[in-house]
C-alpha cells in the first residue's frame, strides 16, 4: 500500500539533505533558513511505495512567511499518512515547539533526531528513549548528512503510518475547559482526528482557521465569550498562554532527557565576532565578492575557458567537424550552418561553462558554510536605509547563480511590498548566464582587466539601491521595511558532496540550455545572417550586412545608438538575450566569428590582435553595452518566475518595464557622460543624459509621500 | 530595558515582548518568550546577534527594542 510521508521541521534542520538521501534526488541544499520554498515529492529508493514530500521549514503552524503557508496547507489539507518531524538535536528546545503542534494534528508523528553527531561532539547527551516516552512518539536518531539511521527511520515511519496520534501535553485547566467547549461546537463539521488542533487554533483566534468555518454571528460571539472567560481566569491572552504552556512542557521534557555540558562561546560565535564586526563586516564582504568574481572570471576560470575555447573547441572539435563535413561532401551552406552557426554560436557559450562552474563552485561554498545568512544580516543595516530589508539580500545572492530561484527565494520576505520590490530588483544582480557577457567583454575589449567582473556585481548592487530609494518614494512602496529577524545557522566546513552537487546541478542546466534553446537560436541567427536580398532576388548573401537579420538589427540599432552600441549585431544580441542571456555571446560567436575563429576572440584580444569584437566596441561602449544587458529585462525563464511570484499581470509588466527603462537610462548616462569626460565634446546625447540625470536626482531626493496605509503581509496578500 | 541596550555577553531574561500579535507570535516560535534566557553575541550599529535557546538569531534594532529584558 502506498504511504505518503511528509518531512516537516524547523528551517535549516536538514530536511532536504534527508530527502535527497531517501529519494536519490538532488534537490538544492544550503546552510541558511529558507532554502526550500516549494514542496517537492519523491519516492523512497528502497521502497517505491513510500512517497516522500519535502516541505519548506516552519517554526510553527502559524505561518509568518509565504513558504510556511505551503507547509501548513499541505499538512492540514492533504493529511499525509505520517509526518517525519526532523528535529535539530543541537537546538532541541526550540525545535520541539513545532513538535508539540504537530502531534495535535491527529497524524502519526515520528521524530527524527538529526545532528546527534554535533550534540555528542559538544559533550551533551540526549536520552532518546526517555524523549520518546515523554513525547508519546517514536524517536529515531539519525545523521542525515552521513545517511545514518535513515533506514530505521523509514521502517519506524511505515509502522506508525495510518495510526492515531494523541498529544501527551495539556494546557492549564481553564484553557482545557474552553478547548472542550469549542470542540463541542465544531465536532459535527470536523474530522475527529483534527478536532483538537482546530479547537486550539480557534482558541488562539487564528484568522485563517476562523475563516474556514463560516460561523454565524451568534456562534462567533459564543466562541469569543469562551475564549475571553479562559483569558480572564488565566490573566493572559489566549495565544500567549498556549505558547507558554508549550514551552513549559518542553522545558520539563528537556530537563529529563537532555544533559548539557555548558560551554561558553562556540566557534561560530567567535567567527561572528569578526565577520559581523561593526567596522570589518563590509570590507570583508566586499573582499569576498571581489575574490569570487576575480577568481571565476579573471584567473582560474579564464585559464580553463582558454583551454576549452582554443584547444578543446578551436583545435579539436571545429577543424574535425569541418574536415569531416568537407570530406563527406556536405553542401557548403550546410557546412557553414554547422561550423559557423551551431559550433560557433553554441561553442562560444559552452566555452564559458568552465568560468561558470568556478563561479558556481565558489557560490556553493559560500552558501554551504553559513556565511550567506550573515551577509543578509550585515546588509540589513545598509539596505534598510534604502527601503529594503536584509532579507532581500538572500534572493539576490541566489540570483548570482540563476534569477529564477532567486526570484522564488523572495517568498521568505514577510511584507508584501518588500517582497514585490525584491522581485523587481533581484535580477539586477548578474546571474551565471550574464557572466559570459561580462567575461567576453572583459577579455576582448578590456584586455582582461581584473576590475570589470567585480564591477558588474557592484553595478547590480548600486542599481538595487537606487531603485530602492526611488521606488520607496512612490505611493505603492512607501513605508518602512519589516524589522529583520532571521535565525543564523552554525558555520560548518562545506561538505564536498553538497558543494559539488550544487555546482554540477547549476552547471548542467546551462549545458542543457546550450544544447536546446541556444542551439535553436544559433541556427536561427545563422539563417538570418546568411540569407537576404541579393541582386538576383532572395538568397544566400556573401556580405552579412545585406542579410535579413542585419536589416532587422539595423532598424533596432537606432534605439541603441545613444547608448553607444548602435551596430545591428549588438542589437540582435541584446534582443536575443531575452531568450537566454548566454545567447548574447552566442550571437557574437555566430556573427563576428567569420571563418570560424569565433572561439578565439578572447585569446586574440590578449595578444593585441584586432579581434572582430574589439573592433566594434570601444571600452566605453562595451561598458555601456554590459550595463544595459545586466540591468534590462531578464530572460524569459526569469520573467516567467516574476510572473508566478507576482501572480498579477500588471505587476509583471510594471517590473519588466521598470527594469528596461532603468537599464536604458543608466546605460545612456554611462555612455554620454563617459564621452563627455573623455573629451568627445558636447552633443544632443549629452543634453539627454543631463535631463535623465536631473529626473533621477529629483526622483531620489524628492520628499517621500505621507505614509498612512498599513503594510500588507505577504501571507495575507497571497490569499487576497 | 529593551534588548537593544543590553551589554554584549551578559545573560538576560526576557520579561516582555511588545508589538503586534503576529510579530510577537513569530518571536515566540523562535524562542523569545517570557522567562527565556537571552545573550547578546554581537552587535553592529544597533542590529544584534543573540543567543536564545541554543540558536543564534539576528535581529534589527527595531525588533530588538520590542524585547524587554
Amino acid at each position: 500500500m502506498p504511504i505518503r510521508l511528509a518531512l516537516a521541521g524547523n528551517p535549516n534542520c536538514g530536511k532536504t539533505t534527508l530527502f535527497n538521501d531517501l529519494t536519490g534526488s538532488t534537490q538544492y541544499v544550503g546552510n541558511w533558513p529558507g532554502v526550500t520554498v516549494e514542496k517537492k515529492e519523491g519516492r523512497y529508493r528502497a521502497d517505491k511505495d513510500v512517497y516522500i514530500m519535502d516541505l519548506p521549514g516552519i517554526y510553527s503552524l502559524s505561518p509568518y512567511t509565504l513558504e510556511e503557508v505551503v507547509t501548513r496547507d499541505y499538512i492540514v489539507g492533504e493529511k499525509p499518512d505520517v509526518i517525519v518531524n526532523l528535529v535539530d538535536a543541537s537546538n532541541i528546545e526550540r525545535n520541539l515547539y513545532l513538535t508539540t503542534q504537530l502531534v495535535e494534528m491527529g497524524i502519526p508523528v515520528v521524530v527524527a533526531l538529526n545532528m546527534m553527531d554535533v550534540v555528542r561532539k559538544q559533550g551533551d547527551r540526549i536520552d532518546s528513549t526517555a524523549l520518546s516516552k515523554a513525547l508519546g512518539v517514536p524517536v529515531v536518531e539519525i545523521a542525515a548528512i552521513k545517511g545514518e539511521g535513515v533506514q530505521q527511520l523509514i521502517e519506524t515511519a511505515k509502522k506508525a503510518a495510518g495510526g492515531a496520534q494523541a498529544p501527551k501535553h495539556s494546557f492549564p485547566a481553564e484553557a482545557e475547559k474552553a478547548l472542550e467547549q469549542i470542540g463541542g461546537m465544531i465536532s459535527d463539521v470536523t474530522d475527529r482526528s483534527q478536532l483538537r488542533w482546530f479547537s486550539i487554533k480557534l482558541f488562539e483566534r487564528d484568522e485563517k482557521v476562523l475563516g474556514r468555518f463560516h460561523f454565524s454571528e451568534d456562534t462567533r460571539r459564543e466562541l469569543e465569550e469562551i475564549v475571553a472567560e479562559a483569558e480572564a481566569a488565566l490573566d493572559d491572552d489566549a495565544e500567549s498562554l498556549i505558547t507558554d504552556a508549550r514551552y513549559t512542557y518542553i522545558g520539563e521534557v528537556v530537563k529529563d532527557c537532555v544533559r548539557k555540558s555548558r560551554s561558553g562561546m562556540t566557534t561560530s560565535d567567535k567567527i561572528d565576532r569578526i565577520v559581523t564586526n561593526r567596522i570589518l563586516a563590509l570590507p570583508i564582504f566586499a573582499i569576498v565578492m571581489i575574490a569570487v568574481y576575480y577568481i571565476a572570471v579573471t584567473t582560474v576560470g579564464a585559464i580553463l575557458t582558454d583551454f576549452t575555447n582554443d584547444t578543446f573547441v578551436g583545435e579539436w572539435i571545429q577543424p574535425a567537424v569541418e574536415g569531416f563535413l568537407v570530406n563527406i561532401g556536405t553542401a557548403d551552406w550546410l557546412t557553414g550552418l554547422i561550423v559557423d552557426g551551431i559550433v560557433g554560436g553554441v561553442g562560444a557559450v559552452i566555452g564559458f561553462v568552465p568560468q561558470m562552474l568556478v563561479l558556481f563552485l565558489m557560490l556553493a561554498v559560500l552558501e554551504d558554510c553559513g556565511y550567506m545568512a550573515r551577509v543578509a544580516f550585515i546588509m540589513d543595516r545598509i539596505f534598510r536605509r534604502f527601503g529594503l530589508s536584509g532579507k532581500s539580500f538572500i534572493p539576490m545572492l541566489i540570483g548570482m547563480g540563476c534569477g529564477v530561484p532567486g526570484v522564488m527565494a523572495s517568498r521568505t520576505i514577510e511584507q508584501d511590498r518588500d517582497r514585490k520590490m525584491t522581485i523587481m530588483t533581484t535580477t539586477f544582480i548578474p546571474c551565471g548566464a550574464k557572466m559570459p557577457i561580462v567575461a567576453l567583454l572583459a577579455g576582448s575589449v578590456f584586455g582582461g582587466a581584473w576590475w570589470v567582473a567585480p564591477s558588474a556585481f557592484f553595478v547590480g548592487i548600486a542599481a538595487i539601491i537606487i531603485s530602492g530609494i526611488l521606488l520607496k518614494k512612490t505611493k505603492m512602496f512607501a513605508g518602512d521595511p519589516a524589522p529583520f529577524v532571521m535565525e543564523l545557522p552554525q558555520y560548518h566546513v562545506p561538505t564536498a558532496g553538497n558543494v559539488l552537487r550544487a555546482t554540477w546541478e547549476r552547471g548542467w542546466s546551462f549545458i542543457k540550455k546550450a544544447g536546446t534553446v541556444i542551439t535553436l537560436a544559433s541556427i536561427l541567427v545563422w539563417f538570418g545572417s546568411s540569407f537576404g536580398m541579393t541582386p538576383d532576388g532572395f538568397g544566400m548573401v556573401e556580405d552579412m550586412d545585406a542579410s535579413v537579420i542585419a536589416a532587422i538589427g539595423s532598424a533596432l540599432a537606432v534605439l541603441f545608438r545613444p547608448l553607444g552600441f548602435g551596430t545591428w549585431q549588438s542589437s540582435v544580441a541584446t534582443v536575443l538575450g531575452l531568450v537566454a542571456k548566454e545567447e548574447v555571446v552566442g550571437v557574437f560567436g555566430s556573427l563576428y566569428g567569420v571563418a570560424g575563429d569565433a572561439l578565439e576572440l578572447v585569446e586574440e584580444a590578449e595578444f593585441g590582435a584586432l579581434s572582430p569584437i574589439a573592433a566594434h566596441f570601444t571600452m566605453l561602449s562595451a561598458y555601456s553595452f554590459m550595463v544595459f544587458n545586466l540591468l534590462c529585462a531578464p530572460c524569459f525563464a526569469a520573467i516567467g518566475a516574476i510572473k508566478r511570484e507576482m501572480n498579477n499581470a500588471r505587476w509583471t509588466w510594471f517590473a519588466i518595464g521598470y527594469q528596461t527603462v532603468f537599464a536604458y537610462s543608466m546605460s545612456l548616462m554611462v555612455y554620454q557622460f563617459g564621452l563627455l569626460f573623455t573629451g568627445a565634446g558636447f552633443g544632443i546625447g549629452t543634453v539627454a543624459a543631463i535631463l535623465v540625470l536631473a529626473v533621477y536626482i529629483w526622483l531620489l531626493f524628492r520628499k517621500a509621500p505621507e505614509h498612512t496605509t498599513q503594510s500588507l503581509r505577504s501571507v495575507n496578500a497571497a490569499t487576497v | 530595558m529593551p534588548l537593544s541596550m543590553a551589554n554584549t555577553g551578559a545573560v538576560n531574561t526576557v520579561k516582555k515582548i511588545r508589538g503586534k500579535d503576529e510579530t510577537r507570535q513569530f518571536l515566540a516560535t523562535l524562542g523569545f518568550v517570557e522567562g527565556a534566557a537571552v545573550t547578546v553575541v554581537s552587535s553592529m550599529a544597533g542590529n544584534l546577534i543573540v543567543c536564545i535557546k541554543d540558536s543564534r538569531v539576528a535581529l534589527s534594532q527595531q525588533m530588538a527594542s520590542r524585547i524587554m529584558v
